[in-house]
């Protein structure tokens, strides 16, 4: 059900986003930290899943308000003509990648141990 | 029990779907709008693109207007110099033409006198050696007078008289600038009428003295004077 959910919300929403009317440029690079930052979160609430110690309102919360913050810290960085949008930039694909291998570890630790019980099973 | 998990899932499920809507929404409209975007136009440019844009610009409008002066400047310079030869070209030509009109290769016109003289038919036919007929002499003497009256322009009977024209006597006639010439002898000057008229005329003119020898000399006084230009070719050999 969940995985329909996704699949419906990802859909539209493209289909929204491709008909939207296109906004300035200078203003796409608080959308690029939004997505990034959203992206973090997605990531973050996969690992977690896979931990089992998932919450839907601390996932939910990430989501949004690490977007929210980004978008914020951007337009801060540009009041002050500093680039803190880097930053931002730094920790949310550090972060990303962190738990990619948390992702990629805990998939290829399961595959692992499965091989290994057939071989034992034969 | 049961129900109370699904209606969980549900909730899980509608906000778990916004918020993949949401991204997804962001993120195609990213998309497009990168896609979209030219980024080379100047309205879609970073501050620091834009800055240095400008530098380049600036540094091209001043190399342009740098040239543009240098071109200006040229400009200008041909302009003087084509006046300047204008002006040179317009007074060498007046004096080009002046020159000619004294060098005699262009036809005058002036105010002046004209003289004729008509030979004394019955000395040219006579043994009688006292007697003369006009001889090249009695021109010369003419010549000089009217020269020496401030004579412009003279012509012997059509031949007008230049810095190299000779006039020399044969057995029967005269030659002037190598053409024969026969009486009536008309000599025409342009200058001044009174001036001319009275070097030939009286206190030993030798108009009077050809007169005395019975020749016949008449003096008209012209306000039109017309003379020929030379006919000949003005060449030099020796001059270098």
């Amino acid at each position: 059900m969940i995985v329909i959910a996704i699949l419906i919300g990802c859909i539209i929403g493209a289909v929204i986003g491709m008909n939207s009317p296109v906004i300035p440029y200078t203003y796409s690079i608080f959308l690029a930290i939004a997505v990034v930052a959203a992206l973090d979160s997605v990531f973050g609430g996969i690992t977690s899943v896979l931990k089992k110690n998932f919450d839907l309102t601390i996932f939910i919360s990430g989501f949004f308000c690490n977007s929210i913050l980004s978008i914020a810290l951007t337009y801060l960085g540009q009041k002050l003509n500093l680039d803190i949008y880097l930053a931002a930039l730094v920790v949310f694909v550090g972060r990303m990648f962190t738990n990619l291998t948390i992702i990629r570890r805990h998939y290829i630790e399961k595959w692992t141990n499965k091989r290994e019980k057939e071989e034992v099973k034969e | 029990m049961k129900k109370k998990i699904s209606k969980e899932k549900i909730v899980m499920s509608i906000t778990i779907g916004i918020a993949s809507l949401a991204l997804m929404l962001v993120m195609f409209m990213q998309f497009k709008v990168v896609e979209q975007t030219d980024i080379t136009g100047i309205e879609n440019m970073r501050e620091s693109d834009l800055r240095v844009e400008l530098t380049d610009w600036q540094t091209k409008y001043e190399e342009l207007n740098e040239r543009y002066q240098e071109v200006v400047a040229k400009i200008e310079e041909y302009q003087n110099e084509k006046e300047s030869g204008e002006e040179t070209a317009q007074l060498l030509e007046t004096e080009l033409a002046q020159l000619n009109m004294i060098l005699g290769k262009t036809e005058v016109e002036g105010e002046g006198i004209e003289i004729i003289i008509q030979d004394n038919e019955g000395a040219q036919l006579s043994e009688d050696t006292t007697v003369k007929a006009i001889t090249e002499e009695d021109l010369l003497i003419i010549l000089q007078e009217l020269w020496g009256a401030g004579a412009e322009a003279i012509s012997i009977n059509g031949k007008r008289i230049i810095a190299m024209s000779d006039v020399v006597s044969l057995e029967y006639f005269l030659k002037v600038n190598g053409d024969r010439i026969t009486s009536p002898y008309v000599i025409r000057a342009i200058g001044n009428q009174s001036y001319l008229e009275s070097s030939v005329r009286g206190k030993g003119g030798h108009a009077d003295e050809l007169e005395e020898l019975g020749h016949t000399v008449t003096i008209e006084k012209n306000r039109r004077v017309k003379i020929d230009k030379y006919e000949g070719e003005i060449t030099t050999k020796y001059i270098k």
